[in-house]
């Protein structure tokens, strides 16, 4: 904990020096990020850019924390959103909600499957399969918006509206649903079996198969799960604010690598995870503030952001573990 | 039996003090060696004696203390260095191109040229004259990678004395020998020190030291316990000057009364590169018995093991554990059957370094420890604890992450985890490897207790003695293959020798 706090310090000031040789005045601009992040205007834009972070986060943590890496979590999280809008607007009422939702868990979860046998089955590693899934997935849900799922009064790549009462129009239902399930992560990881045996195969492969875990099976289960939460994470996304699936939407934000790095950083620690997750929310939707109120330029906020994340890594121990394999 | 001369010291350490963080590795230790004398050096792990050779060598720096080689004081940056001084160091594992001669190896990094370029004759020459001199059983031209490991030694040795190296530092040499070659060692380094070389012999085998060496000097948590003559010590001098106390040493635990047939292996074959890994092995036993496998390593036992564990596909054959037919069973049906294991690998496949030391206990536990689905904390640490306490694991508590245990301490947590399985068959590979000659003692009554408990042992070890001390019948493999088998009292160190080089059928 120290570490990391000495290591912000250093990042802020390297930061405030680059800041500086720009000629923009570095405590303002850290003055604009903090407003911009938790202030009473920036606070709702946070939180709104934290719920599909933490919750991408939280998936890719799920298989990390057994020491495999799901690369594909933008095409698990397009087909959920993809998914979760046919659904929506097919069946009306509340029932039409918790339908949409379920068809984006499923849909997340067993594309995720796919991946997983292909390397349980035919031997493909995951970080490939993954991967490689993710595009086609994307492409779909891209033909899918430009033509038979088209809106047809628009020129953009957007599905038709959901239905007045297959929205969440606030943000807390969405929310609360990715907060349970940060929830259930620590709980399952900290006191159930099934967590335990997820960190002894993170610990270290030849050791789980010692102890007579099953890796394929868990392999296709972790990886079950996390496509389905970034399915859910998907579908959360699309009920909200604009209430369609426009393409790119859930791309151009970056939720699933800005989660990935969350992920890693915390060593998919479940508590860690949401941290970090919720600390480069805050560091992004503060870096457009800063943006808009001084005159730092925008590729200045990025490479902020970089100095930061780079000196988090080194200190949390990615690097340490490297250093001591013994 | 050279006797220490003040007036001609090959090698002279003086009062080296080496500091590592929280500790003393090496206090005030004085080692001095005469020319053409063999010297040992002994002690237990975290003794100090790594550290004195490292200073030696030039691999590590005193922060105190003086070397003094054939009088005159030197201090070395490099390993480099030292080797161009006449010190030369034959380590654990070997530093040869599998694939280049004899020669190639080792005139590697000091080639005679000519005209700038290789003088492949002039290398073969000079190599041949070498291995006239010393009467090695070499031949410049065969490739490393064909050579038994006892012959790679000593193209090993070779590579010392082409740079011309007049003290020779062997760690552990005898590690990966088998009894022959480890004989065949002894002749050439009796040969090397009438030739006026200085030997440093690093070991903790009691009897080669007291076979071999002129001096020995015993080194316990980084001080020296005895310096002494060897022909005027005995086994329970060293070892008590090692450990710190007296030590039942090689006790041969009588033979147990074994019952029904509870492990039964048939025809098991595993592929290798080239000739099997294992081919059509087949072994029972009975539960109260110890089956020792022999042999040198890398002649099966490995495979063996794996395959019966579940951790190595078979290719031919079937194993059942009481009547039950686990052959193709996953890992975690065959522990269900009945199966616990000591792994070889204590560092990858027996632990995770990393986690905590409860974790580690806990491992294989987990369904066991939860109710209605749930982990208990409580319940992980009381077992843990037991295991801890029983077994006398040594750590500062359970929370610590299991590298900062040592060897020992790691083993039998490992030793512990296992046994609390209760499990009708114990896998135990290389039981004591590493681990003090203190500690020996504890695990082999462990063992045996537990074998008098009513369950079937198949222990796997390279080092005889604690087959001969442990099991009631003994097989023998060779190339993949049961060679002999041995009832307790025919498996002597000369049959088990003769066998382990494939000499019997």
């Amino acid at each position: 904990m120290k570490t990391v706090a000495v290591t912000l310090l250093a990042a802020l000031a390297l930061g405030a020096i680059l800041l500086a040789a720009t000629g923009a005045n570095p405590l303002e601009a850290y003055q604009a990020i903090v407003t911009g992040a938790f202030g009473p205007d920036g606070f709702q834009d946070t939180l709104a850019y934290a719920v599909p972070v933490v919750g991408m986060a939280t998936a890719l943590a799920i298989p990390l924390r057994a020491g495999m890496v799901n690369l594909g979590g933008e095409g698990q999280l397009v087909l959920g959103a993809i998914s979760a809008i046919a659904v929506g607007l097919h069946v009306p009422g509340p029932l039409g909600l918790v339908a949409a939702l379920v068809a984006g868990v499923l849909a997340g979860a067993l594309y995720a499957s796919i991946a997983a046998v292909c390397e349980t089955r035919l031997g493909v590693p995951l970080l490939v399969t993954t991967l490689l899934l993710s595009y086609p997935a994307m492409s779909f849900a891209a033909y899918l918006v430009r033509f038979p799922m088209r809106d047809e009064g628009s020129s953009l790549p957007q599905s038709d509206q959901l239905p007045a009462d297959v929205r969440f129009t606030e943000l807390a239902p969405g929310l609360f649903l990715i907060a349970a399930v940060v929830v259930v992560y620590a709980v399952v990881d900290a006191r159930t079996p099934a967590g335990f045996e997820t960190r002894v195969t993170g610990w270290g492969p030849r050791f789980a198969q010692y102890a007579g875990i099953d890796r394929p099976a868990l392999t296709v289960r972790l990886l079950a799960c996390s496509g389905g939460l970034a399915g859910l994470v998907g579908a959360v996304v699309a009920l909200g604010f604009p209430y369609r699936f426009i393409d790119g939407a859930l791309i151009t934000p970056q939720y699933t690598w800005i989660g990935l790095l969350a992920a890693l950083l915390a060593a998919a620690n479940p508590l860690g995870t949401l941290v970090a997750a919720v600390f480069f929310a805050a560091l992004t939707s503060g870096g457009f503030a800063m943006e808009r109120e001084t005159q730092v330029p925008r590729e200045l906020t990025a490479v902020l952001q970089a100095v930061l994340i780079i000196f988090l890594a080194a200190a949390t121990g990615l690097l340490r573990k490297r250093r001591n394999p013994a | 039996m050279t006797q220490q001369q003040p007036e001609s010291r090959a090698v002279a350490l003086r009062g080296i003090v080496k500091r590592f963080p929280g500790v003393l590795a090496n206090d005030h230790v004085d080692l001095t060696v005469a020319p053409g004398e063999i010297h040992a050096l002994m002690g237990e792990n975290g003794a100090g004696k790594s550290t004195l050779m490292s200073i030696l060598y030039g691999l590590s720096h005193p922060d105190e203390g003086t070397i003094e080689l054939d009088g005159r004081s030197v201090t070395f940056s490099s390993a480099a260095q030292a080797i161009d001084t006449g010190v030369g160091m034959v380590q654990q594992g070997f530093a040869l191109f599998n694939s280049l001669t004899v020669t190639d190896n080792v005139v590697f990094g000091a080639e005679p040229t000519r005209f700038g370029l290789l003088d492949r004759r002039r290398s073969r020459a000079a190599v041949a004259e070498l291995i006239e001199r010393h009467g090695l059983r070499l031949r410049p031209g065969d490739k490393v990678g064909d050579l038994p490991v006892g012959v790679r030694q000593q193209v090993e040795i070779l590579k010392l004395l082409y740079r011309r190296a007049r003290v020779l530092i062997l760690d552990e040499p005898t590690a990966v020998l088998t009894p022959a070659e480890t004989d065949r060692l002894f002749d050439v380094l009796r040969g090397l020190a009438a030739d006026g070389h200085t030997i440093l012999f690093v070991s903790h085998k009691l009897h080669e030291v007291l076979a071999l060496s002129d001096n020995v000097t015993v080194l316990r948590d980084g001080r020296v316990t005895l310096r002494t003559a060897t022909a005027d010590t005995d086994r329970a001098a060293l070892a008590a000057a090692m450990t710190g106390r007296d030590v039942e040493l090689d006790k041969i635990y009588p033979t147990g009364s074994p019952g029904d047939i509870v492990l039964s292996a048939q025809g098991l074959t595993v592929a290798g590169h080239g000739k099997p890994a294992l081919d059509d092995v087949s072994l029972e036993v009975r539960a109260g018995e110890v089956v020792g496998v022999a042999g040198v390593a890398g002649n099966g036992q490995t495979e063996l093991v794996a395959a019966i564990a579940g951790l190595r596909a078979l290719d031919a054959g079937t194993v059942t554990v009481l009547g039950k037919d686990i052959g193709r069973l996953a890992v975690r049906e065959r522990r269900a059957a009945g199966l616990a294991h000591i792994p070889e690998d204590r560092v990858e496949t027996g632990s995770a370094q990393g986690a905590k030391l409860g974790d580690n206990l806990a491992t294989g536990f987990q369904r066991r420890l939860a109710r209605r689905g749930w982990l208990r904390p409580g319940r992980i640490r009381d077992h843990a604890r037991e295991i801890v306490e029983k077994f006398g694991v040594r750590a500062a508590n359970q929370d610590v992450p299991m590298r900062t245990l040592s060897g020992g301490n790691q083993q039998k947590a490992i030793l512990g985890r296992e046994l609390t399985h209760d499990a009708p068959v114990l896998l135990v590979e290389q039981p004591t490897r590493g681990v003090d000659i203190g500690a020996v003692v504890n695990i082999h009554r462990q063992l045996i207790e537990y074998r008098d408990a009513g369950h079937a042992l198949l222990l796997v070890s390279a080092e005889l003695s604690e087959i001969r001390a442990l099991a009631d019948r003994v097989l023998v493999m060779y190339e993949g293959r049961v060679v002999a088998e041995l009832t307790k009292d025919e498996a002597t160190y000369t049959a088990l020798g003769l066998a382990m080089a494939g000499g019997a059928s």
